[in-house]
Formats: structure tokens, C-alpha cells, sequence
């Protein structure tokens, strides 16, 4: 067993608030999972601080053994539709071909001078970007403004770049809020394809009904881990009423 | 003609050359100066450098390369000044900013009036309020080029990380992007092109250079570099028409650029083709009268299903004025949806066929909306009537094999095969 994300004893807080206490969790290749817990549990500080967005106030995470920040390549971050600027003057293309920023030299001069090498580079980074839009089907929207998408679509042009990028490791907050069944049902199937070639995919997820169904893994979260493993084995009720403590009507709800 | 003369003189070109370059640079630095929300810093950092320009009087004279290393640090103090009271105190955002920038101009206006009375000599507020391009100098001139170079070579560098920063700033991060090194860079540059600005245009108005022909670009085109570059030229084309019309008319050019390029921005905002006021009343006059097409089609469909009818009938049945209905119905005669025989109607195949694809769009939109959402019958129809003339064929296509091809809607009306 290959596990990519080792967290040893991470705590986080904000204004001396803890917002996450004592956490111990390894991530494994190649597996969906859902990061579950009631609002204010943490779940999007945990990526934050596994992002290296936010900093811990004690712990450790590594990716393949090291720092993130020699493998900001291999991870991918797409963030909730809701955060996104939709009017930003960018077209489908324009957005999934930021992808290849982080493989790209941090100053570049190849406006001015093109060496062959770069050019080559260039084409490499265009096929590419032509791949992952093929992947999720919107070739034919390359060159649509991000606006005129369909909510469905928009929250596909974040998974292209992700593609793009050819990361190892994605992290989607919220992807399905606001988006219909149908397209949620896309979503996951394109996840599940990318989870059988080897990626790992942390969801932050809100819906406790499709975690069963859908995902291979769960890490349920209220602040402190309350349990993480392969969905069969814990993700059952006893832990669900642990992690969201006194919302119990949920919990009736899935009983029925 | 006297203004070919006029625009032959060495301070006239030179006027001219100052100020196409700095519209050109305002243009494009501002898209990202509005594109990040950041308007009232523009404004502000440019009457934050006043003091600057006192305080290097006072230390070196005047001296064109003292007034601008003394503005760019006003400027960059008054930043970073904006920025740690927004970190540190609990003041909002842009009130934390007019505090700083009101402050420092302050400082500039009553040390720039000290500097003339005390020591006697004139140091013209007007210049700095409202430009003197008339005044710009060799060495001026060479300043300008300087930043305007600079600027556009920075611009272009940085592309990459300038676009997805403000798009995104992040997701900029989880690159390794320092998202806060591109802040604090484009204030710099920020600086820069607002302190070369101050002689063509003045402290007032050098705002209008940075957000004016970037908006008017964000207007008519759809993406980043594409807006880039028809800024810069708005800039440049508004300070050359700007000039020639100060030069005309004889008045104070800086104000006269601000002018050309807001009749720019009026004439975008009423004819761009996508986002201009009047495309988008006629895009919706467009929808509006198809609506309206459509739903008198249905209506047809309906009464033909016991015969034919008559004007009067159907304008019974739709919700818009009879002479509106006329025109509708001349312009199905036309496209020979509908037939005209002796004042009675009928659908001609075509329209059965048209009308059929709607009915056929409202029933399976009420299903799915049953089905999936369990919306009550009381609940879909009105959300189908909106959606009949919205959905695309593929789209009910979709619909339909999602449903698993149904053969009736939620209230039992049968639902028409494609």
C-alpha cells in the first residue's frame, strides 16, 4: 500500500481558535475520497493547510515524503464555483491552459526570444491542453467565453485544467453546489475514471447521501478526525452521529 | 492651417509623444487595475505622491528624476501605509484608503503652498492637479519613455502570473505563485505610470486614464489579452484626439484626453456587439417576440384540435394585444407555418410540426421537473412555459432518454414523439 500524503499531528487555528486539533491521516494513490463533517468542522482548513495556503500551528504534512512545495506540480487545486468570476474576460481554453503554468519556467522570455526548445515546449503544452479538454468532452467549446457555460460545464473547466496539469493529486471543494443530478452523475463518473488511472481525489463534500455510492474512502471530520477509512467500513452510524454531534435529524433521515 | 504649425513645434510633439505614451500605458496596466477591483487605489496612490514631489523639491530642487524617485515613494509609503491599517485596525477596506490618500494630499497641497510663499518660488499647484503638458521637457520626455518601457515589458513578462493572479489569486498560490509579490509589483507599476502621468494629465484625472479605456475594452472583447491591447490603443488614440482637440478648441489638453476617452467608452457601452446596451435590448426584444411566436403557435395547435378559428379565437387566447398578434401571424403566413383562408386559420404541416416540438418541450420539461425534483403539479408549469422556448433539441433529447422516453406528463396529457 502506497499512501502519497502522510499528516502527522497537524493542528490548526485562527485567532487562538483551534480550528483543528491533532490530526493523523495518510492518503492513499489511486482512491476517491469524501471529506465529510457538519459546517465549521474544518474541512476546508484541512486543505488549506495541506495546500500550504494556510500555515499549521504544529504538525506535519507530507507529499511523497517531502514538502508540497517541491511538488506544487502534481497537485491540483479546483475551487468552488462560486468563488470564481464568471464575467473575467477568459475562454474555456484560456482558463484549462493555465494548467501547464506550473511546469512552466517561473520568467520567460519566449515573447521576445523563441528558442527551438521552447517552441517545442509550446506544442507539447498546446496538445496537452487539446487532450484534457477532449477528456471532459468540451472541445468544441474552446474558445466559448467562461460565462456562457452551463453550470455543469463551468465546474468541468477547472477538472480539464487539473488534467492539463497532469497532477497526481486533485482536491475539488464543493464541487456539486448548484450543479443538477445529471450533471453531478458526469462528474463523478469522469472522478471515477480518474480515480482507476491512478489519481487521488479529496472531495469536500456536503450530500452524506451519495457518499456511499460514489466514493472509496471517507474521512469524516467535526474539528478533531473523528474516523477515516474505506467507506464499508466506517462510514456507518455510529461515526456519522459522532462527527455531526448534536444534528441528529440527519442521522434519522438516513436510518429510514 | 495654424494647427498643422502648432502640431509641428518641438514642445507640441514633444507634448504629444508624452502624452500618447502614457495613454497607451494607463490603458493597459488599468485592466487589471479594474479587473481586481482596484479603481479607488488608482486614485488614490495618485494623490498620495504629492508630498513626494515637496519633499524632493525641498532635498534636491527641481530636478525631473528627484520629483519621480520622491512621488514613487510617496506612492509605495502610502501602499503600504493602506495596507497595513486594512491588516491591522479594524477600519473597512476603501475607508482605510481615504484616509491615507486624503492625508498625504494634504501634506502635498500645504507643502507645495509653504514651498511658494516661503521661499519664494513658484511652484504651480494647478500643474499638479490638472497636467501641464505644454511644459513637458527633453528630460521629461526620456523619463516617460523610460516607465512606459518598463511597464509594457513588465506586462508582457509577467503575463502568466498577472492573469491567473487576478483571476484566480488561489489557485494562483497552490501553482507557487506569491500571489502578494504580484500585489505589491503591480503597485509599483502602478506608481510608476500614475507619477509620468501627473504632467499630462494631473492627479485629478490620472484615474480616468487607468480605469476609463480599460472598461471600454472589457466591453468589447472577451478575453484578457485581446482587452490588453485594444486599451492601449484606446488610451493612445484618446490622448492624440485629446491633444489635437485641446489644441483646437484651446483648452487644457489633460481634461480633453479624459473626454475623448469616456465618448469611447459612452459609444461602447450603447454599440458593442455583445455587451452594448442596444445589442442586449434587441437580443431580448429577439427573445421576447419569439416567445410570443411560440406561444401563439401553441395556442393554434390547441384550437385547431376542434377545427378551424378565427382571428378573434385565438387573440382570446394569447396574452398581448391583437395588432401585435396581426404582425406575429403575417410573419408565420410568411414562413408558411399558418394559412389564411377567407379570415379562417389553419396550420399548415410545418406549424403542426413546430407546434408538436414545443408541446413536446413544455410536457417533458414538467416530467423531468416531477421526476427528478418532485416539484407538485401546481409547481412546473409555469417554470415549463419560460423553459419550452429555451431548451435546445439535443438537450430534450437528453431529457427525454433520461426519463426513459415517457409517454405522458404529470397532469396525463400524452407527450408528442419526436
Amino acid at each position: 500500500m502506497s499512501n502519497i500524503i502522510t499528516i502527522k499531528g497537524l493542528s490548526v487555528s485562527y485567532d487562538r481558535k483551534r480550528v483543528l486539533t491533532n490530526i493523523f491521516l495518510d492518503i492513499e494513490a489511486g482512491k476517491l475520497y469524501a471529506v465529510v463533517g457538519p459546517n465549521g468542522a474544518g474541512k476546508s482548513t484541512l486543505f488549506g493547510a495541506m495546500l500550504g495556503l494556510t500555515t499549521p500551528t504544529a504538525g506535519d504534512i507530507a507529499f511523497w515524503g517531502t514538502s508540497i512545495q517541491t511538488q506544487r506540480q502534481r497537485v491540483a487545486y479546483i475551487p468552488q464555483k462560486n468563488d470564481v468570476d464568471w464575467t473575467f474576460p477568459a475562454t474555456v481554453w484560456d482558463i484549462v491552459q493555465t494548467g501547464r503554468y506550473p511546469h512552466q519556467k517561473t520568467f520567460s522570455w519566449d515573447f521576445f526570444f523563441k528558442s527551438s526548445a521552447q517552441q517545442t515546449q509550446k506544442e507539447h503544452d498546446k496538445a496537452l491542453t487539446m487532450n484534457a479538454l477532449r477528456e471532459i468532452g468540451m472541445e468544441h467549446l474552446k474558445d466559448r467565453q467562461i460565462g456562457e457555460l452551463s453550470g455543469g460545464q463551468q465546474q468541468r473547466v477547472f477538472i480539464a485544467r487539473a488534467l492539463c496539469q497532469q497532477a497526481d493529486i486533485f482536491f475539488l471543494d464543493e464541487p456539486f453546489v448548484g450543479v443538477d443530478v445529471t450533471t453531478e452523475a458526469k462528474i463523478f463518473q469522469i472522478l471515477k475514471r480518474l480515480a482507476a488511472q491512478g489519481k487521488t481525489i479529496l472531495v469536500v463534500h456536503h450530500d452524506l447521501s451519495t457518499v456511499e455510492a460514489n466514493f472509496d474512502k471517507v474521512i469524516l471530520l467535526n474539528q478533531r478526525l473523528i474516523a477515516a477509512g474505506d467507506v464499508a467500513t466506517v462510514f456507518n452510524k455510529e461515526n456519522i452521529s459522532k462527527a455531526y454531534g448534536a444534528q441528529l435529524s440527519v442521522l434519522n433521515k438516513m436510518a429510514e | 492651417m495654424a494647427i498643422f504649425q502648432i502640431l509641428q513645434t518641438e514642445w507640441a510633439i514633444r507634448a504629444l509623444s508624452a502624452s500618447a505614451m502614457v495613454g497607451m500605458m494607463c490603458g493597459m496596466l488599468g485592466c487589471f487595475i479594474v479587473l481586481r477591483n482596484m479603481a479607488l487605489i488608482g486614485d488614490a496612490l495618485s494623490h498620495a505622491v504629492l508630498p513626494g514631489v515637496v519633499v524632493a523639491f525641498m532635498l534636491v530642487g527641481f530636478s525631473t528624476i528627484g520629483f519621480f524617485i520622491g512621488s514613487v515613494a510617496a506612492g509605495l509609503l502610502s501602499a503600504a501605509a493602506m495596507t497595513w491599517i486594512q491588516q491591522h485596525v479594524q477600519t473597512k477596506n476603501d475607508a482605510a484608503i481615504g484616509i491615507v490618500f486624503t492625508a498625504m494630499f494634504s501634506a502635498g497641497v500645504m507643502g507645495i503652498s509653504w514651498i511658494s510663499h516661503q521661499q519664494g518660488v513658484h511652484l504651480d499647484l494647478k500643474d499638479f492637479l490638472f497636467g501641464n503638458v505644454l511644459g513637458v521637457s527633453n528630460s521629461d520626455l526620456y523619463l516617460t519613455t523610460f516607465v512606459s518601457c518598463f511597464v509594457l515589458i513588465s506586462i508582457i513578462s509577467f503575463y502568466k502570473f498577472l492573469f491567473i493572479s487576478t483571476f484566480q489569486p488561489i489557485v494562483a498560490r497552490t501553482m507557487g505563485i506569491s500571489v502578494q509579490g504580484i500585489h505589491y509589483f503591480l503597485m509599483l507599476l502602478l506608481s510608476f505610470s500614475v507619477v509620468a502621468s501627473l504632467q499630462t494629465v494631473g492627479v485629478i484625472l490620472v484615474v480616468a486614464m487607468l480605469i476609463t479605456p480599460a472598461s471600454t475594452a472589457l466591453l468589447l472583447s472577451n478575453r484578457l489579452n485581446k482587452v490588453l491591447i485594444t486599451a492601449g490603443i484606446l488610451g493612445f488614440l484618446a490622448a492624440i484626439f485629446g491633444f489635437v482637440a485641446a489644441v483646437v478648441f484651446e483648452t487644457t489638453p489633460g481634461p480633453a484626453m479624459v473626454m475623448v476617452s469616456t465618448l469611447f467608452y459612452v459609444i461602447a457601452m450603447l454599440f458593442a456587439p455583445k455587451k452594448g446596451l442596444i445589442s442586449r435590448f434587441y437580443q431580448k426584444r429577439h427573445l421576447e417576440h419569439k416567445i410570443r411566436l411560440e406561444d401563439t403557435l401553441k395556442r393554434a395547435w390547441r384550437l385547431q384540435e376542434k377545427g378551424h378559428f378565427s382571428l378573434d379565437d385565438l387573440a382570446a387566447q394569447v396574452s398581448f394585444p391583437a395588432p401585435d398578434l396581426k404582425i406575429i401571424l403575417n410573419q408565420m403566413m410568411r414562413n408558411h407555418l399558418i394559412i389564411n383562408q377567407k379570415e379562417v386559420f389553419q396550420l399548415t404541416d410545418t406549424g403542426l410540426a413546430a407546434a408538436a416540438r414545443l408541446v413536446r418541450a413544455h410536457r417533458l420539461w414538467e416530467t423531468y421537473l416531477a421526476r427528478e425534483l418532485g416539484l407538485t403539479e401546481e409547481q412546473i408549469h409555469e417554470d415549463a412555459e419560460k423553459y419550452e422556448h429555451l431548451l435546445s433539441e439535443e438537450l430534450l433529447d437528453e431529457v427525454d432518454a433520461h426519463l426513459d422516453f415517457p409517454d405522458e406528463d404529470p397532469h396525463g396529457s400524452p407527450i408528442p414523439k419526436k
